[in-house]
């Protein structure tokens, strides 16, 4: 029988609301929660990713469908297409690479690499709050590949802080901010199923199998994916200069909630 | 390196171009009768939904 918690519906559908509207925080900002909560992480990372695989194709096409970007799977793809596929390519190689770390445990000091992602995020918020005030900037591919790759190594070394790079970094590099966060919707729900992937492969490659608890499936779903649908829908109605405050303000946030986390928590 | 500057500027021009045209000099209010969700989208959504959670009530232990 499955079991509704409808505290984690509640927060599921807040913290994917933020996701789908500004491209980043569902696995940042839920996962330390959760874990404070007393959930095990096994318990939360597979099922943040079989849930965002979902919600990040859902909010991907209705994003898609109010206008806030224009996918074309069919050749000739456009540039929105191709640079959705780009990122979702480097953050499919680097999660399956972070699969692979957490299981042959390389050491890396936690704590460091969660500071580094946390300073990062949040200085990358600090600037695109002074990049505020230009209104628009010339279109940089090299600098949108470099964030892609940024973004892809932090996915690797399993310390968060995919989404937010994404995002400023197609902010950074000239992408108007809400098809850069219908591009980030989507390409983290690619990214998602390769995550699944991993999960199910690596134990049967490694012959190491792991017990995962799909307790907080159904209720992270149900949050998540009615927010996957109305997201979409408020970035379309809302003006861009709301979200060019609201998407670095957020990053900010979760930098010094990352922060607070490590250091006072 | 001109030549290269203006391409970029083209591409800047596609990328999100459609979403930046349909914004210009609109209001909110505008903005929700000029797009909203049709009943399709609403029940293609809860159809979703169902068949997904039924899918997790038939496969989850």
């Amino acid at each position: 029988m499955i079991e509704l918690i409808p505290v984690i519906i509640i927060l599921a559908f807040l913290f994917e609301t933020m996701d789908s509207c500004a491209g980043m925080g569902f696995g940042t900002g839920l996962t330390p929660l959760l874990l404070l909560m007393g959930y095990e992480p096994l318990q939360i990372v597979p099922i943040l990713l079989i849930s965002e695989a979902i919600t990040g194709f859902t909010s991907g096409f209705f994003h898609h469908e109010f206008e806030n970007v224009n996918f074309r799977i069919k050749k000739p793809l456009n540039k929105e297409t191709k640079i959705m596929f780009m990122i979702a390519g480097i953050g499919c190689l680097a999660i399956i690479l972070s699969v692979f770390l957490t299981y042959y445990a390389i050491q890396l000091s936690k704590n460091i690499i969660q500071t580094y992602v946390a300073i990062l995020v949040f200085a990358m918020g600090i600037i695109a709050m002074f990049k505020l005030k230009s209104k628009s900037s010339s279109y940089k591919p090299k600098l949108l590949t470099i964030f892609s790759g940024l973004a892809g190594f932090n996915k690797g070394i399993g310390a968060g802080g995919y989404g937010p790079v994404v995002m400023l970094g197609q902010i950074f590099s000239g992408i108007y901010e809400k098809t850069a966060t219908a591009i980030a919707s989507l390409s983290e729900g690619i990214v998602c199923v390769a995550g699944v992937a991993a999960f199910v492969l690596v134990p049967v490659i490694t012959s190491q199998p792991i017990e995962i608890d799909f307790i907080l499936l159904p209720s992270i779903f149900t949050g998540g994916f009615f927010a996957a649908v109305i997201s979409p829908y408020l970035v379309r109605v809302f003006p861009n200069k709301i979200w060019r405050i609201v998407i670095p303000v957020y990053a900010i946030g979760i930098g010094i909630y990352l922060l607070v986390k490590i250091y006072v928590l | 390196m001109e030549n290269k500057n203006q391409q970029n500027d083209l591409i800047l021009n596609e990328i999100g171009y459609l979403a930046k045209i349909r914004d210009a000099e609109m209001t909110i209010l505008e903005r929700m009768k000029i797009k909203r969700a049709t009943k399709y989208h609403i029940v293609g959504a809860i159809t979703i939904y169902s068949i997904t959670m039924l899918t997790f009530t038939i496969l989850l232990p």
